[in-house]
């Protein structure tokens, strides 16, 4: 589903950015991208999402060149930042209708799924209000709703629990789910490691920008640690080495 | 008091002009754009020097140079209170940052004052720069002695406090009306466009009591300028004759009263502070939507309503970039009314005015296009549109088809307008349609094209945008100053010449309009 090989993206003549990145996501995946703040996270996403371009590597999304056709890979996925800065001066349901009308969704198809979503998160009576009006948790659901409105096969997703009350976070870990089960895949950056460990089948665990471990959850969790044991554990290495 | 005001001045001072940012940040990119702010800047800086200077050397070659001093600091207060109303409001009631602020151990009154040090001093430099070429001018000219200096240098420091206090009160009375009720930014924008119109109205009021002057009047010019000064802004006219010794009590008490109302407005401004920026922050919502049946659209047509929306809920974008087209309909409709023989003897020059009218037209629908700063606008939210399937062509496409929008419907009723006024036949009619036309779309093509070059979007307050980014100077000043620049030329042309002359004008301006549209789709959006 989504495929990084070598990327690097570094910001001016900085060392700051990341550097040889490699890993794959394979449909069904949920997978977790954990590092440190500044590790490199946020740049990966933006470059996958087509935010930043990147100055070696590809990266693929459903066999699809990121560099070659920006607009198909675009169409497959869908991404949601860590901070959700959405049109302030739109109300909710108009920002839906704007991405619903991008991805040409037919007009009974998105109003279905956006009665469905906006009923799932709660925010139904506040979708014609303002954005600027919404709490960061409202314009978090808000962005997830318009995030599945298009039923992407991929969900790109910066930190996506922060802000969220319980109960939205349990909606949105289902519809993660849902969305791996019909064939799609999850890739989101997270510090919450037992949300990760219990949620994803897949971990990659970045530090200065380069992967120091990638792979299946349970074979890097082994039994009687936790993922916040083998994370100290190689944050320390990499430190160390 | 004075140690709490001293930090909170600091820190309110500490990005001024964004040279905070300038100097640490690591970006290359930032830097740069930074570099050619400064560039726009020094350009407009050298532009206000030399209008100053050539503008003093004419009073003075007249042997007006006793009017100088009060003249500069008229036009400097003008200046002042007219970029300080736009400024006023965003500065003083900032929710930005406040939160933090309102948690240490300061008072409103401590901010208060903090916000207008800044304002004083963003003031005090563009008084500096409008009397210091006069200053020098006079001072090599007249020869005057220490106290023109002293006086001099007292009044300038005095200057910026009466303006500031009528830009304050001109635009903290829109943002307090508009805090108040649910359409804050269309209360706004009217408010506002209202005010700038009657400043222009005055101003070209007291133009015209200069331009109705004739030589044999000239020894009296001097009064009638001090008895329009004495009637529309004394204290210009107080700190001025102060400055070549005369009326020095005048003078002491202009600066008492300007201490005074600064402290009274610090007092007023202070005990409203609260309530104004929690109406500006408040919103309303009701909490009772439905779904009801949904429309769709186009993706051109929707990013069009996008950028609608984005217009309609900035007061400053509107006024900023409505303004030359709402004062191209008001001079046509003024030309219209006034007769065509008026206005060409109120405006004597040596060339047809009925040739280079399309150009003045291009000029005034040109200033300012929504383009050169729309993508600037996109800020935080610049994600949004990078990460949707959507080709820079189409977004593009959108903001300069807001700006058509926008500006061609009112360009068509200039033109009508101007038609009848001077009912033009034959080539001069085509040339008064097409021209500003075609200079129109430039100035869109244009105006996305600086500011592809030149964007910001970690902005935090609309007007760090849409009054001082290089790319509004540059983008916004451009397409004018090229319009002036072909009236020039249109202007001087012989007559045999002219119809080859405007129509080879047309075909330049319509390649290049065409090369740089072609040019600014082939940017990737994700390279800004």
């Amino acid at each position: 589903m989504l495929q990084i090989a070598n990327l690097t993206k570094h910001y001016g003549q900085s060392q700051k950015g990341i550097t040889d990145l490699t890993l794959q996501v394979m449909p069904g995946d949920i997978f977790a991208f954990i590092g440190h703040n500044g590790a490199g996270k946020t740049t990966a996403l933006k470059c996958v999402s087509g935010i930043h371009g990147f100055d070696e590597g590809e990266i693929l999304v459903d066999g699809i060149s990121m560099n070659d056709n920006p607009m198909e890979c675009k169409r497959r996925f869908a991404y949601i930042p860590d901070n959700p800065d959405l049109y302030e001066y739109l109300t909710g349901i108009q920002y839906l209708n704007f991405v619903a009308d991008v991805f040409q969704i037919s007009a009974r198809e998105r109003e279905e799924r956006i009665a469905a979503f906006a009923a799932d998160f709660e925010i139904t009576g506040a979708l014609g209000d303002l954005i600027s009006s919404y709490s960061h948790g409202m314009k978090q659901k808000l962005a997830i709703i318009s995030a599945l409105i298009h039923e992407p096969k991929l969900l790109i997703l910066d930190e996506p629990f922060v802000g969220l009350d319980p109960k939205a976070a349990v909606i949105l870990k289902n519809k993660m789910r849902d969305v791996c089960a019909s064939g799609g895949a999850v890739f989101f950056s997270t510090h919450v490691l037992d949300v990760a460990e219990k949620l994803c089948n897949k971990v990659a665990i970045i530090k200065d920008g380069r992967m120091v471990i990638t792979g299946d959850m349970n074979l890097i969790v082994k039994e009687g640690q936790s993922l916040e044991d083998i994370f100290m554990e190689v944050a320390c290495d990499a430190e160390r080495g | 008091m004075l140690r709490e005001v001293k930090i909170l001045a600091k820190l309110s001072l500490a990005n001024i002009y964004g040279l905070n940012t300038f100097r640490y940040s690591k970006d290359k990119k930032e830097k740069n754009r930074k570099r050619l702010l400064i560039c726009a800047y020094v350009f407009l800086l050298l532009t206000a020097v030399l209008y100053v200077s050539a503008l003093s050397i004419g009073l003075c070659t007249l042997g007006l140079s006793k009017i100088l001093p009060a003249y500069l600091v008229g036009i400097s207060s003008l200046i002042m209170v007219f970029f300080g109303f736009f400024k006023a409001g965003p500065v003083l009631f900032e929710k930005k940052g406040l939160d933090i602020l309102k948690s240490l151990p300061v008072s409103e009154t401590h901010i208060v004052i903090s916000r207008f040090i800044r304002l004083y001093v963003e003031n005090l430099f563009l008084g500096i720069i409008v009397l210091m070429p006069g200053v020098i001018v006079y001072g090599y000219m007249v020869k005057p002695g220490a106290e023109f200096y002293l006086v001099g240098f007292a009044a300038a420091l005095f200057i910026p406090i009466i303006p500031l206090v009528i830009a304050t009160f001109a635009g903290g009375l829109i943002t307090y009306i508009a805090s108040k009720v649910r359409h804050k930014s269309i209360i706004s924008t009217i408010l506002s466009l209202i005010l700038v119109v009657c400043i222009f109205a005055g101003t070209s009021m007291i133009s015209r009591v200069e331009g109705q002057l004739n030589d044999e009047m000239l020894q009296d010019m001097a009064l009638i300028i001090e008895d329009v000064f004495s009637k529309v802004y004394p204290p210009a006219l107080w700190m001025g004759n102060a400055m070549i010794g005369k009326g020095a009590a005048d003078c002491l008490l202009c600066f008492f009263v300007s201490i005074l109302i600064m402290t009274l407005t610090v007092w007023v401004v202070s005990r409203k502070f609260d309530e104004i920026v929690d109406g500006l922050s408040r919103s309303y919502s009701r909490g009772d939507y439905e779904i009801q049946s949904l429309e769709s659209s186009s993706v051109l047509g929707t990013l069009y309503k996008k950028e609608l929306k984005r217009y309609l809920a900035s007061s400053i974008y509107v006024t900023n970039t409505i303004i030359g087209p709402v004062l191209g309909v008001v001079m046509s409709a003024a030309i219209l009314i006034g007769g065509v023989d008026t206005f060409i003897s109120d405006v004597p020059l040596p060339f047809d005015i009925e040739g280079v009218i399309p150009f003045v037209l291009a000029a005034t629908f040109c200033m300012m296009p929504t383009t050169c700063t729309s993508i600037s606008m996109e800020g935080k939210e610049w994600w949004i549109v990078k990460s949707l399937p959507i080709s820079s062509k189409t977004v593009l496409d959108s903001k300069i088809l807001f700006n058509l929008s926008l500006s061609l419907p009112m360009l068509m009723v200039a033109q009508c307008l101007m038609i009848i006024a001077f009912k033009p036949a034959g080539a001069s009619l085509v040339w008064m349609i097409l021209i500003p036309v075609l200079m129109l779309v430039f100035s869109c093509v244009w105006g996305i094209a600086v500011n592809l070059k030149i964007p910001v979007f970690n902005w935090e307050n609309e007007v760090t945008v849409v009054k001082q980014s290089a790319s509004a100077a540059i983008g916004g000043l451009g397409g004018a100053a090229i319009a002036i620049v072909l009236a020039l030329i249109s202007a001087f042309v012989p007559d045999e010449l002219d119809t080859a002359v405007k129509a080879g004008i047309c075909i330049v301006v319509a390649i290049l309009t065409t090369m740089l549209y072609i040019r600014n789709n082939k940017v990737d959006l994700k390279t800004l």
